[in-house]
């Protein structure tokens, strides 16, 4: 999905580049660009995604019918496509982020037993 | 919502975010250049990530095919500008199309499908001939079938069947004559068939005590009796005896006979007679058999050879040595088709002839287009167009054509497939029931994808090597000696094949004509033929023989009626019906080791001769006077007169029957001699008349036929004769009135079906073999446009031009016919050695087709070459 981390940059973990892109249209409708730069900005530059990948998963979701897509102009007054959450994708957002909290919980524990378990 | 996006629609979206980040690294403090190239690094490949983009809403094979509709419809646009050309390539290709997959589903039905009957391949037919007298199916006595049963263990069940007709009263409104066949109780199960409706004959219904029971066939319950399920355990008189109808027969090819309904030996009295069950030669049964399991068909015709081997010997009177008596055993499907094989692969050859000429045809249209689009395809190759790209554009647009022509030719198919049938029907039952399905559809499909790819190959590519500017810079056609000599190649190959079609459809006009041509002894546009039939065996007493007495009379007079008679024996109709029979004359002795003479028996009522029209030379005709109790007499034809009595005695002295079936020999006296008449060959050979004897109706008791001479129209009399005979016997068959020229025309029917179908194909291949030198030769005359102009600039006649053009036309035909002529002749001698039945055509067909060809190859040049004439010199030397 991404390129070989450079500079310090984490590699995404598979499949969690959906629930980043729907958790950062959380807030209002965005255009690629801008969903990129809100997903580095947030991870304080360790997270760095490629066009190459944001963009077809856009059109996945879309596709889906998590995300609509819409012309619309930017703050600094340029033209852009827009996406924006639909009611299914919110619902696929909660989904997600349960799913996510069990991963973390699962491999949290695999990683780090609790006290008493190791000999 | 879900729209999916294009590929302008993908590029906005990748330039609206590339133009978001470079504003981004501009307001970043970044110099706008490099902020411009640091943009793009950044992105990644464009296409690339389009592609990726593309692929969520696009699968490959969408894609692939939106890439070839495109082409499709820059091929449709691009034919549509050669309108002439396209309608001539898609006609040329349907016709090829449509004969090829009528005769597929023809060959299909005849020769691949099973049969419905329950294992059909142990299904079996077995067949007594004696090649020695010239008999390919003498059939079975029941004596010979009771040996059989008992000796042979390869065959673990034998049915029999025999034809008889029957005079029917019951079911249908009109008492009728109706075929039907007599069986043992082993049939059905043999067969391995099913009812549809009731039951079938088994076991019990078999022998003399049994109950009189019949199972109607499925045509016969269709298509008169309107499937009506109430017939079973209806009660039919069947001539002299009765049978309840116990069930109807599933569909399943007829044979040995297609028959009204079948019935067990008690509704036949014949059957029971001792003649039947005693007599080894009186042979009428046909047999059936089921191989026993596990053994092969070779093993059984093994043991059945040995077993008739044993046979021959115990009764050599019943197997005279001369006779060559032999079985055989085939299974019961290739029996059904093997006579029509031949035929069907000889028609798939000429359907497959007509497709290569129309193929090649095609191609030539193809290469002579795509010589004058050699810029237009350099343009594009020039523009980045690869091969495989130019390719799937030829492809596309052959394809366009090919379709065109399959989807007409597939409409043709089914009026192909009708007539094709028709013409199969006479050489095996199955066709009957050939029906268009979709394997037409599969057949026109793939051949018009097979001929797309084909032609796509046609046109030569600009070579990515040559140097591209000679294309892309003149306007004027090149034409290289290599295209030419393709292209006249084409068209030679194409005369040469039309050639072997027509001298082959020449061949059966020529015979077809010499039949309907022919004079026969009978005045056949006048006499109207009836079937009277008395009784299931023909054989009448004195009294049912008044019924014709006073049919005569009465009818006699009846207006516009010149003359009635009553006979044995419709002429052509009744071929086959009765043989010829031994007899001896008096004051002739036989020479040594020769056989007895043989001639036609025919029975004739008083008056036959005049109302058929066959001069009396010498002694009287028949009279009433002529009946049982009086002396026995006969009537001779002249050739017999002419053989036995060369003097031209033959009046007063006797004559008669040697054969076995008439017991012990009656003298008959000869009082009359009759002109010779063939009512058999609608043509004779001259040399040969037919040596042909008559005896009186009365004396013998057999008749069945009604002739009636009309002043008139002859069918206008029909109701009034069948009122009469009805009013004289309500319950009488009358039955297939006909004149004697209605007659010779469905004896002939066949033949004109063959020369007919056969002229289809000939005449196909002449018209696109024509198409395709007035192609070749109106190309080389548009590509020699500038040359023609120079010649005319420098003084030559138009005249001269033209006659040019017309030698290069005759010069392809000639070429064309001779090559067709020696390679058919190679052709046929190959086929004699592996076919039966190839006859090579006479001089006249011969020269008749290629005199065709000939002079429309030529009619096919006068259009190009008129137009090399009247070529403009101005422009001409302008145009380049």
């Amino acid at each position: 999905m991404t390129k070989p981390p450079e500079d310090g940059r984490l590699e995404l973990l598979q499949g969690t580049l959906d629930m980043l892109i729907l958790r950062t249209l959380r807030w209002g409708p965005q255009h690629g660009h801008g969903i990129g730069q809100a997903i580095r900005t947030q991870s304080d530059d360790l997270l760095k995604v490629e066009t190459g990948s944001l963009y077809p998963a856009l059109h996945r979701l879309v596709k889906r019918g998590w995300l609509t897509a819409e012309w619309g102009v930017s703050q600094s007054n340029q033209r852009a496509k827009f996406y924006r959450l639909t009611p299914e994708g919110k619902k696929q957002l909660v989904r997600e982020e349960s799913r996510w909290a069990q991963l973390v919980k699962a491999i949290g524990r695999v990683m780090k037993p609790a006290p008493g378990s190791e000999e | 919502m879900t729209m999916r996006p294009d590929d302008r629609e993908l590029d906005d979206e990748i330039r609206a975010h590339m133009a978001l980040s470079i504003r981004e690294r501009i307001e970043n403090g970044e110099d706008p250049e490099a902020a411009r190239l640091a943009a793009l690094r950044e992105f990644g490949y464009v296409p690339a990530i389009r592609e990726s983009m593309r692929r969520v809403w696009y699968s490959r094979p969408i894609d692939a095919a939106a890439a070839l509709g495109r082409d499709l419809r820059i091929g449709l646009r691009s034919i549509l500008r050669a309108r002439g050309l396209a309608a001539t390539v898609a006609v040329t290709l349907a016709l090829g199309i449509g004969a090829n997959a009528a005769i597929f589903s023809v060959v299909r039905a005849v020769l691949l499908r099973p049969l419905v009957n329950r294992d059909e391949d142990r299904l079996i037919y077995i067949r007594q001939s004696a090649p020695g007298v010239g008999s390919d199916n003498t059939r079975f006595s029941v004596p010979e079938i009771n040996d059989l049963k008992a000796r042979v263990t390869t065959i673990s069940s034998f049915g029999d069947f025999s034809t008889v007709e029957f005079a029917m009263v019951g079911l249908v409104a009109e008492p009728r004559m109706v075929k039907a066949g007599v069986v043992g109780g082993s049939f059905f199960d043999v067969m391995g068939l099913r009812p549809v409706l009731g039951r079938l004959l088994n076991a019990q219904d078999d022998g003399p005590k049994a109950a009189g029971a019949a199972v109607l066939t499925y045509r016969f319950w269709t298509t008169s009796l309107n499937r009506d399920a109430s017939v079973i355990g209806k009660t039919i008189r069947l001539g002299p005896r009765t049978a309840t109808v116990v069930g109807v027969l599933e569909p399943s090819v007829p044979y040995p006979d297609d028959t009204e309904l079948i019935a067990n030996v008690v509704t036949s009295p014949h059957h029971l007679g001792a003649t039947m069950v005693t007599s080894r030669t009186h042979r009428m049964t046909e047999l059936f058999g089921r191989l026993a399991p596990g053994v092969s068909i070779d093993a059984a015709r093994a043991e059945l050879t040995t077993v008739h081997a044993a046979m021959t010997r115990e009764h050599p009177e019943a197997y005279p040595a001369r006779a060559n008596t032999q079985l055989s055993a085939t299974r019961l499907r290739d029996q059904i088709a093997s006579p029509a094989r031949t035929v069907l692969l000889v028609l798939l050859g000429a359907a497959a002839v007509v497709f290569l000429i129309a193929c090649s045809n095609v191609a030539n249209l193809i290469l002579a287009r795509s010589v004058q689009r050699e810029g237009e395809l350099a343009v594009r190759a020039a523009l980045g167009a690869g091969t495989g790209a130019l390719r799937r554009t030829l492809f596309a647009e052959s394809l366009v054509l090919c379709g065109a022509g399959a989807t007409l030719g597939i409409m043709l198919a089914r009026p192909f497939v009708a007539l094709v049938a028709r013409f199969a029907a006479r050489f095996s039952v199955r066709a009957l029931d050939v029906t268009v399905d979709s394997s037409v559809l599969w057949i026109g499909a793939g051949l018009a994808i097979g001929a797309a790819v084909l032609l796509a190959y046609v046109p030569r590519l600009p070579s990515p090597h040559a140097p591209a500017g000679l294309g892309l810079v003149s306007s004027g056609v090149r034409i290289t000696t290599g295209t030419r000599r393709r292209l006249r190649l084409f068209a030679t190959v194409q005369i040469a094949l039309s050639f072997v079609l027509l001298a082959c459809a020449g061949m059966l006009i020529a015979t077809l004509v010499a039949l309907r041509t022919a004079a026969t002894s009978y005045d056949v546009r006048h006499i109207l033929a009836f079937d009277v039939p008395l009784s299931a065996t023909g054989f009448a007493g004195p009294k049912t023989l008044d019924l014709y007495g006073e049919a005569t009379r009465r009818i006699a007079e009846l207006p516009d009626v010149e003359g009635v008679a009553v006979g044995s024996f419709v002429p052509w109709r009744d071929a086959g019906t009765l043989g010829g029979v031994t007899f001896a004359v008096e004051g002739y002795t036989r020479a040594d080791g020769e056989d007895d003479p043989t001639a036609r028996l025919r029975l004739t009522g008083p008056g036959l001769f005049a109302v058929l029209g066959v001069p009396l030379l010498a002694g009287r005709d028949f009279s009433d006077e002529d009946i049982q109790s009086s002396e026995p007499v006969s009537i001779v034809s002249e050739s017999v007169a002419r053989r036995f009595f060369p003097n031209g005695e033959a009046v007063n002295r006797h004559m008669w029957w040697t054969d076995a079936y008439f017991g012990k020999h009656v003298p008959r006296r000869i009082v009359g001699v009759v002109a010779d008449a063939d009512d058999v060959q609608v043509v004779s050979a001259p040399a040969a008349p037919p040596l042909t004897i008559y005896m009186p109706v009365r004396q013998v008791g057999i008749g069945g036929r009604l002739f009636v001479r009309a002043a008139g129209d002859p069918y206008a009399l029909v109701p009034a004769v069948r009122k009469i005979i009805r009013e004289i016997s309500p319950e009488q068959p009358v039955e297939r009135a006909a004149t004697l020229a209605d007659v010779r025309a469905q004896i002939l029917s066949p033949e004109r079906l063959n020369a007919f179908v056969f002229s289809g194909f000939a005449g196909m291949a002449v018209l696109i073999a024509v198409v395709g030198v007035a192609g070749v030769l109106a190309f080389s005359v548009s590509a020699r446009t500038r040359e023609f102009g120079v010649r005319l600039a420098i003084g030559s006649a138009p005249r001269h031009l033209l006659t040019g053009v017309l030698r290069e036309g005759a010069r392809i035909a000639a070429i064309g016919i001779a090559s067709g002529a020696v390679g058919g002749y190679a052709l046929a001698r190959l086929a004699m050695q592996f076919v039966e039945h190839v006859e090579l055509p006479g001089l006249m067909p011969v020269i008749g087709a290629a005199a065709v060809l000939a002079s429309a190859a030529i009619g096919a040049s006068l259009v190009p070459a008129a137009r090399a004439a009247r070529v403009d010199v101005l422009q001409a030397l302008r145009a380049e």
